[in-house]
């Protein structure tokens, strides 16, 4: 096998994909799917994103004969919905609409004071790692709560650059976003969680 | 001078080494003289690792289930076609 363009293991599910073998589809779908809904909820409401995913696969059954493994697998089909959104939105005549002005949370501003010191620091250190404080179904189930309140550029940016780990620069281009603006969509983001999980801990509500 | 409330701004940027060395420098000074922003950049740290960890968990079984149906119809349908060429 050529393995030049690709590297294995991906080389060779993508190998299959183009054979239009079923399992391999399966295993692709799960795999990436979820970034999938990431970026098309970024451009669009819920139920129009999940189509829009749902399309995509159906063209990827012929797409994939020409992909060439310039990027990998990942970035491409979130390229493919990217377009795919940024099309649909063509065609309605609609823009995403997203404040990047402050990159500090209003709630975490109003705990400094005017010389810009804390007012209100932070009282308790995180002291679990990340895998133990997850075994807590309460918190698990609070954040889950908290991720659904982001905007939708917020959790996009998020989700595409924390869990399913692209470089700031893939996600600028997917989102078509610049560097600075993502920086403020993730600074945002990470300060709600922050707050969600201080109160959490402090007073075991969500 | 830097002060707590410019370090919360640019702090996501400090976490993911985002900074230039000048303003990575006068952080990690700030860092030394004050421990709530210690504790701040510790816990936020902490939270967008547990960000990472939930995030990546996440699923949608009813979308994939959705999914895994049309593709398997979208490849019966083309099964058929390259079939009827033979």
């Amino acid at each position: 096998m050529d393995t030049s363009t690709h590297p294995d293991p991906q080389g060779s599910l993508i190998e299959d994909l183009k054979r239009g073998n079923s399992f391999a589809y399966k295993e692709a779908v799960r795999e990436y799917s979820p970034g999938m809904l990431a970026v098309a909820r970024f451009y669009l409401d819920h139920s129009s994103a999940e189509e829009i995913v749902q399309d995509c696969w159906v063209t990827v059954i012929d797409a994939i004969q020409k992909f060439e493994g310039r990027s990998g697998l990942k970035t491409w089909l979130h390229r493919i919905v990217a377009n795919r959104c940024k099309n649909k939105l063509r065609s309605i005549n609609r823009e995403v609409a997203t404040d990047f002005s402050e990159s500090l949370d209003p709630e975490l501003a109003d705990r400094f004071n005017a010389k810009g010191r804390w007012d209100l620091p932070p009282k308790l250190k995180f002291h679990e790692s990340a895998d133990t404080l997850m075994e807590n179904d309460a918190l698990s189930g609070c954040l889950d709560k908290h991720l659904s309140a982001l905007p939708e550029t917020q959790r996009s940016a998020l989700m595409l650059y924390e869990a399913h780990q692209h470089k700031s620069e893939d996600v600028c281009n997917i989102l078509d976003i610049n560097a600075s603006n993502l920086r403020v969509l993730l600074h945002r983001a990470r300060q709600k969680i922050f707050l969600m999980v201080e109160t959490f801990q402090e007073t075991g509500k969500c | 001078m830097l002060m707590c409330r410019d370090l919360a701004d640019i702090a996501s940027d400090y976490i993911d080494g985002e900074l230039t060395n000048r303003q990575n420098l006068s952080v990690k000074m700030h860092l030394m003289m004050c421990k709530h922003c210690r504790t701040f950049i510790g816990n936020l740290r902490a939270s967008t690792d547990l960000l990472k960890v939930h995030a990546s968990r996440q699923e949608n079984e009813e979308l994939i289930r959705k999914i895994d149906e049309r593709v398997a119809e979208a490849l019966g349908a083309r099964k058929s076609e390259s079939d009827g060429c033979k």
